[in-house]
């Protein structure tokens, strides 16, 4: 697995967390959508590439943490909508947990200067 | 879990790319718009305001990839792949194919067609309803007589009232089923017709036993409880089987009267296809009668004698009942009935009664004699064909990497090109494995054949039966097996090639033809030989010792003379002959046939030696106490007419032998053999002495007038002879009190040993007419020269030797490819080598010896390490063959021998070859 791979595998979980968020608070969403919300927040992250939350949407379905169907969108066109199962619900959970004590600890790395630690 | 789930749905979405493909492309355009209607509110014109919106999507074509690779099983779609180039590249190289898919053919198809048998003797219940339900009374096979009130270890053969009381008391058996233990002929003539009486396979059978089995009838009906009963209507069914070959499934045959053993029975259905009783047997039966009947047919009425144990017993426990207390109930029922008959047991089974006891066993296979048979030999034949499995894997491996060397370049090309050795290997492996499944296949078409002449030299076809119940074409059990054995088998010749091949230096191909890592290949493909030559050597000496000892087994001297020996095998009592008739019968046998041209002695008896069967007595020496429970008193015995000995070549030492002054009025007189005398008369004279057997009520019956010989008459070659003795055809076993004969079946004699002149021949037609003009309606069961009879008793051993030299054979062309194909590689690499050493002054001769030694080095390391192979081999097979020697010097130099030539013919070719390379085209090739 190659360099660029890796980097795509960390977008790819990063991207994930977001959606499952962005299905949290809006409830039933469809992808344009979820790819607004995430450029309104994370700024650029999407900026250009907004194709690449397709395979994420895909993988999340894989797992069963999100189910989608058609439906109708704002402006009465078709368009799928996803929504966040409950087993998506508990992996946002955890995974926010994880995050949390993960930040936190970098935090703490960061923060610490030489010589603070003897 | 997770992983799970997602890989199930993988599955699932794979199945149906088209559909998602057509929701991903409407998932896209629904971005697109949303995007660029948002655009338009935005201000932006509207050809800009779409070319925003995709240009915000990104790269459509890369996220389909990616979306794709999610969705599907990237995995299987490779595999696909590589099966394709796989297919292209075998097609691209036919002869390469050709060879190693024949070469795997014959390794799996020898396995596969001995799994085959192993799967239907050893593995295979009966096809009948729920086999697991049934449990058999008894461990061992027992045929099929057993007189008296105990047994030996445990009792396995039962009399019918012990039968009755074992149905009637043990409540957890839905059904206990009794059947006959022996398998015997029946005459057989359609009431009504001229037709002479046939003999087929027949049983009786307990009322119950289709009910036990769960089986239904095909037509008509199968038999009932009230069948079973005395002075029921007889009734038999036919098997589907005669019903069909014989009579051409005519349904008007149901109801129709046959005489089976010259008494009428009523034909009321026909058995399910496929079920052939209660047993694998060479001839399954092809009527089926009730137990009542049995005293109609033979004037034995074993089933009125409940010290007569003739029948095994199989029953359906009912659900849920436990097979252990089912066993404890049944052996206090033992015990009840034992004591039920103390009066009539004898002081012995007194003495025995503690330990008699009784074993339930799984029943789902029926009676398996079969199984105890042959199960040693399948065993071996397992082992022989895996070895040759093995050695074909390893030439294999061998084409393998002389093919993964032949594409370096290209390997080493793609590997700078950015293709990952992973991929590579796997490439390599399914081209292996396509090569197995193909080898695979076509080794399920040899095992059908090859299964179908083993069966064919196991269990000779005779005409007018039924042939042993075992199918030659694959069952998916057999299949399954196949299709393992293909996959290891591709696995592993293939995995040391392609990590071989792809084990390369990228560089390579940009440096040219560089040798600098070809050693390691070089070196696996010599050690393949090596490991070839050494499986060859343990099977060649495997299969010289057999067929060395079988050799001996056959040419042993039996005590008895083979050449110019004729037997008939007849059977009198097929059509009830009137007992009283019989002696006259035998005297105008031998006098008609007697008179056939080239004829020199005729004399019936019993049974001829090494033929089918014996009666075992007990001995009562006259002068002595009656013998006791722990002393050995058994001797067996045959009823012979006059001039029996000389007829058979069994010389007298001493006395006379049976003659034709042995009247009914006469004394009675025995002749014995040199281990009866040496076990019963020890160092007394013997001649002129008297004895008995057990049950007579006295001591004094036969006055012994000769001994003769000791000959072989059972097939128990490992044992030495036993003792013998014999009766006068003319006398027969009156119990002094009652005149009741105890031994009326002795006087049924069953072959007839025709002696021929010297250079005189003998038509079977000339025999067949002499017979016939003595009584026309006499069964002629088979007429076989007394060497092929004997043969008969090897069978087994000669198809064991006869596989194992095969395999042996196949083996060795095997490895001599092997070796051909290593040296020929070697000496093409080392063409400059050799060019250079003849350039220097080496002759010819110098170089091609060097190119044999080369050969001959790795033949012999094969040979050290598989010379303990062969010893062990030898051992192991020494413990199951009697009369082999497992170091015999003779086989195992013949064996070194052969493996030696076959080398040298095998790197004489290549070495030529090298010899005659000119010195200065091999340099100028460089």
């Amino acid at each position: 697995m190659g360099e660029k791979n890796r980097k795509k595998d960390v977008l790819q979980g990063t991207l994930a967390l977001m959606v499952l968020k962005t299905l949290d608070v809006l409830g039933p969403m469809h992808g344009y959508g979820i790819a607004r919300r995430i450029e309104q927040i994370s700024g650029d992250l999407l900026a250009v590439n907004q194709g690449t939350l397709y395979p994420v949407l895909l993988k999340l379905e894989q797992e069963g943490s999100v189910a989608s169907e058609w439906g109708a969108s704002e402006n009465n066109r078709r368009a799928r909508f996803y929504r966040l199962t409950r087993q998506g619900r508990k992996q946002l959970q955890a995974e926010k947990q994880d995050w949390d004590e993960t930040a936190a600890i970098i935090a703490r790395f960061f923060a610490v200067r030489a010589g603070d630690v003897k | 879990m997770k992983q799970l789930k997602r890989f199930v749905r993988r599955l699932t979405w794979w199945t149906r790319t088209g559909r998602d493909e057509e929701r991903l492309r409407a998932e896209i355009e629904a971005h697109i718009a949303l995007q660029t209607e948002d655009n338009l509110r935005a201000g932006l014109a509207p050809n800009e305001a779409r070319r925003q919106a995709v240009l915000k999507f990104g790269a459509v074509e890369a996220m389909k990839e990616d979306y794709r690779d999610q969705r599907g099983l990237p995995f299987a779609e490779a595999v696909l792949r590589d099966m394709r180039y796989a297919l292209r590249r075998l097609r691209r190289n036919p002869g390469f194919t050709v060879a190693v898919v024949l070469t795997l053919a014959l390794g799996i198809g020898a396995t596969t067609s001995i799994f085959t048998l192993v799967h239907a003797v050893l593995m295979k219940s009966l096809p009948v309803a729920d086999p697991s339900e049934l449990y058999r009374v008894g461990k061992e096979a027992r045929c099929c007589y057993f007189g008296g009130y105990s047994q030996e270890n445990e009792l396995s053969i039962f009399s019918y009232e012990l039968y009755k009381h074992f149905r009637d008391n043990t409540q957890s058996f839905a059904e206990l089923a009794a059947f006959q233990a022996s398998e015997s002929l029946m005459g057989v003539r359609r009431s009504g017709t001229t037709e002479a009486a046939q003999g087929y396979p027949g049983e009786f059978v307990s009322g119950n036993y289709f009910t036990m089995f769960g089986i239904r009838a095909y037509a008509g009906r199968l038999l009932t409880a009230r069948d079973d009963q005395p002075g029921a209507p007889p009734v038999a069914v036919m098997s589907y089987r005669l019903w069909q070959q014989r009579y051409g499934s005519d349904p008007s045959l149901i109801g129709a009267v046959f005489t089976l053993d010259n008494k009428p029975y009523t034909v009321v259905g026909i058995t399910p296809p496929g079920f052939y009783g209660d047993k694998l047997r060479a001839n399954p039966p092809d009527f089926f009668v009730p137990l009542a009947t049995e005293p109609l047919t033979g004037a034995a009425g074993d089933i009125n004698q409940p010290d007569q144990h003739w029948l095994d017993l199989i029953g359906r426990i009912r659900p849920g009942a436990k097979p252990a207390s089912i066993e404890a109930e049944m052996r206090v029922e033992l015990k009840q009935w034992l004591r039920s008959h103390w009066g009539e047991m004898s002081a012995n089974d007194r003495a025995k009664f503690p330990e008699q006891t009784l074993f339930l066993r799984p029943g789902g296979s029926g009676i398996t004699s079969m199984r105890e048979e042959y199960e040693h030999w399948l065993q071996i034949l397992m082992v022989v064909s895996a070895f040759v499995l093995l050695i074909v894997c390893a030439n294999v491996a061998n084409l393998m990497l002389v093919r993964g060397l032949e594409r370096r370049r290209e390997i080493s090309l793609s590997m700078a090109l950015g293709a990952q050795r992973r991929r590579l290997m796997s490439q390599a492996l399914t081209e292996s494995l396509s090569l197995a499944l193909a080898g695979g296949a076509a080794g399920v078409g040899i095992a059908f054949a090859g299964t179908g002449l083993i069966l064919h030299l196991v269990f000779p076809r005779v005409a007018g039966l039924a042939g042993v119940p075992i199918s030659a074409s694959p069952s998916p059990p057999v299949l399954l097996f196949a299709f393992g054995v293909s996959f290891i088998a591709g696995l592993g010749f293939g995995i040391a090639p392609a990590w071989m091949a792809t084990r390369v230096d990228p560089i390579e191909a940009l440096r040219g033809a560089s040798r600098s890592t070809t050693r390691t290949a070089s070196l696996a493909r010599k050690m393949l030989v090596v490991f070839q030559a050494a499986l060859s050597l343990a099977l060649l000496v495997a299969s010289g010792l057999l067929t060395a000892a079988l050799h001996n087994l056959q040419h042993q001297n039996f005590g008895f003379a083979r050449a110019r020996r004729t037997i008939i095998r007849i059977d009198a009592s097929l059509v009830a002959y009137p007992m009283g008739q019989l002696t006259t019968l035998y005297q105008r046998i031998q006098d008609s046939l007697s008179s056939v041209p080239g004829v020199s002695h005729v004399a019936i008896c019993q049974y001829s030696p090494l033929g089918v069967n014996n009666w075992g007595a007990s001995v009562w020496i006259d002068g002595r106490p009656a013998p006791g429970p722990n002393d050995d008193d058994s001797a067996s015995w045959d009823r012979v007419t006059a001039g029996y000995f000389k007829a058979i070549g069994t010389p007298l030492m001493a006395g006379r032998g049976i003659s034709r002054d042995d009247t009914a009025t006469s004394q009675h007189v025995a002749v014995i053999n040199e281990a009866f005398a040496h076990k019963f008369f020890n160092h007394e004279h013997p001649i002129g002495k008297y004895f008995a057997q057990i049950g007579m009520g006295t001591s004094h019956e036969y006055e012994v007038v000769g001994i003769v010989q000791d000959a072989r008459y059972f097939d128990d070659f490992s044992k030495p002879l036993g003792p013998m003795f014999f009766l006068p055809e003319a006398q027969h076993d009156l119990l002094p009190k009652t005149g009741m004969d105890i031994n009326p079946g002795s006087h049924n004699l069953h072959d007839i040993v025709i002696v021929t002149r010297q250079g005189a021949g003998i038509s079977g037609a000339r025999i067949r007419q002499a017979m016939a003009s003595v009584d026309a309606n006499l069964p002629i069961i088979s007429i076989q020269p007394l060497e092929v009879q004997v043969a008969g008793n090897f069978r087994q051993e000669r198809l064991i030797a006869q596989l194992t030299s095969s395999f042996g054979l196949l083996s060795l062309v095997l490895a001599s490819i092997g070796l051909y194909g290593v040296t020929a590689y070697n000496v093409g690499r080392r063409t400059t080598e050799m060019g250079v050493r003849l350039a220097l002054g080496a002759t010819p001769a110098q170089v091609a010896a060097l190119i044999v030694r080369g050969a001959f080095v790795l033949v012999g390391i094969g040979l050290v390490i598989g010379f303990p192979l062969a010893l062990v081999a030898g051992q192991f097979l020494g413990s199951q063959l009697y009369g082999l020697n497992p170091y015999d010097p003779v086989v195992i130099l013949l064996a070194v021998l052969t493996l030696g030539i076959t080398a040298l013919v095998a790197s004489i070719v290549p070495a030529l070859r090298a010899s005659l390379i000119s010195p200065s085209e091999a340099l100028r090739a460089e």
